[in-house]
């Protein structure tokens, strides 16, 4: 579905120049469209639901304030995005630590088969997650939430697409440490 | 142990929990704040909002009406060669009727004043001063009534080039473009000459020695300034290496695109408005493009206020 967003978001053209030209109905339609999904980036890269709301709080306000000087509206979804990364990145700093914000499921919510197999793997995930760095979880969120290809995130992020793949592969393999970590017996039950 | 096919599937659906977020508040926060956040202007595509915009405009606007009938009425009714025929009468106030069968498309003001402007007339105004100016080439782009064309739609380094007309009125030249933002004098330039005399003495700019010249019968002063090659940006107040602010606005009007970006100024006293039309290029900008933007300042035709 968030393919079919992308395609949206093509043909708002129309509203990004008229919204580059000061008009505000037109400006409130476009954040409309993107707000949630920007919210959803943002709490998914910052692991925090209040830093997530103050982030793209001042994204969709300085995307209004710096429009007149986007010079393609077509990059318009590339160029609010990489706004909407440097806000996270500015909440995410304010904070000497990430906040937990951990949400586990319920002990008896039945294994779903879609591979997330246990309230242990979001946990590990979670940890995993947060150990990664600010550029890592961008990658990560960028291509397996928003379903970006590479290049895509190369292009957010303003970045080599090789940079991109590195960034990529390095983010996933802490998080399959993070999982196998689990897996692994503890050195008592290794013991036993 | 996980395999990399695994980790990916328990990291998509990981990150695809929880997606019942909803932005509503933050957007109504956002949309409330709107009217007390102004848009930052872009050199190339301002939203220009001083003051005396609305009055200017509204005088602009009715000179440019006046402007676009008289150059069709000239257009449609004969040329000094004379081609005989009824057209060829000269006539004070010619007919819009008369007019509409026959326009050439060059000469009217784009009806969407933004993209690509054809080879021609186009009226062309910032907010105080209406002008119209000869398009002599292809690939120019612009806002005509914002005051801005560009060649290529590309006025960055390494080889844009664009121009920009201000008829601020009130030009408050910073002493130094990197640090505009302690530099900003307590009193704005005025004048062709206190405008020419700050910009001369700014920072870093290597100016040239100011050379009077004409357009279109008013008389002012031409001066070039430079951009340092090893200009960084980012290190300036804001990011901006600005070259004068106007009133009401809290960051520079004029900033420059990239380092080593040359402007050619014309500053002009056009019966009372300060007038500044400001070429910018690059070392790797073609001559031709240069040579066309000086060609469309010397076509200019300015229908004073």
């Amino acid at each position: 579905m968030i393919g079919a967003v992308h395609a949206e978001e093509a043909m708002d053209t129309d509203l990004v120049v008229r919204a580059q030209r000061g008009d505000k109905e037109a400006y409130a339609d476009l954040a409309f469209g993107i707000a949630d999904r920007f919210l959803a980036v943002a709490r998914r890269i910052l692991r925090d639901m209040d830093l997530a709301e103050d982030a793209i709080q001042q994204a969709l306000l300085s995307i209004w304030q710096d429009l007149p000087q986007l010079r393609d509206p077509a990059r318009f979804e590339a160029w609010s995005y990489r706004i909407l990364l440097r806000a996270c990145y500015a909440e995410g700093r304010k904070q000497r630590r990430w906040a937990p914000n951990l949400r586990l499921l319920p002990a008896d919510e039945p294994t779903r088969g879609d591979g997330m197999s246990s309230v242990v793997d979001r946990d590990q995930l979670e940890g995993g997650f947060r150990r990664l760095s600010f550029d890592h979880r961008a990658v990560v969120v960028l291509h397996h939430y928003l379903d970006l290809p590479i290049d895509r995130v190369a292009e957010v992020l303003g970045i080599p697409v090789g940079t991109a793949h590195s960034r990529l592969h390095y983010a996933m393999r802490g998080l399959r440490a993070a999982l196998d970590a689990d897996a692994r017996p503890t050195t008592q039950e290794a013991a036993r | 142990m996980s395999t990399d096919r695994d980790t990916t599937r328990i990291v998509r659906s990981w990150l695809r929990t929880d997606e019942h977020e909803s932005a509503d508040r933050v957007l109504g926060t956002v949309l409330d704040r709107l009217d007390t956040t102004p848009q930052r202007r872009a050199t190339w595509w301002p939203a220009r909002r001083t003051p005396t915009m609305n009055r200017f405009l509204t005088i602009g606007l009715g000179a440019a009406a006046v402007v676009v009938l008289l150059f069709l009425g000239s257009r449609l009714l004969g040329s000094p060669s004379g081609l005989g025929g009824p057209g060829a009468e000269p006539t004070p106030t010619p007919q819009a009727s008369v007019a509409e069968p026959s326009v050439p498309p060059s000469v009217e003001p784009s009806p969407t004043p933004v993209g690509l402007l054809p080879e021609g007339s186009h009226v062309l105004s910032d907010a105080g001063v209406a002008m119209t100016v000869d398009i002599p080439g292809p690939d120019w782009y612009g806002e005509p009534f914002k005051g801005i064309l560009i060649k290529n739609d590309n006025a960055d380094a390494p080889d844009g080039a664009g121009m920009i007309v201000f008829t601020e009125g009130l030009y408050y030249v910073y002493a130094d473009p990197c640090r505009w933002s302690t530099t900003t004098p307590d009193a704005p330039a005025t004048t062709v000459d206190e405008v020419v005399s700050a910009l001369s003495a700014q920072a870093s700019r290597d100016a040239s020695a100011p050379v009077d010249v004409t357009v279109d019968g008013y008389e002012g002063k031409s001066i070039t300034l430079h951009v340092p090659d090893d200009a960084v940006f980012s290190e300036c107040d804001q990011d901006f290496f600005g070259s004068w602010g106007v009133e009401s606005e809290s960051t520079p009007a004029r900033y420059s695109q990239d380092p080593g970006q040359i402007d050619e100024l014309w500053i002009l006293d056009v019966d009372g408005v300060l007038v500044v039309i400001d070429t910018a290029y690059y070392e790797g900008t073609p001559a031709e493009d240069v040579a066309e933007m000086r060609a469309i300042v010397d076509s200019i035709t300015f229908e004073a206020p």
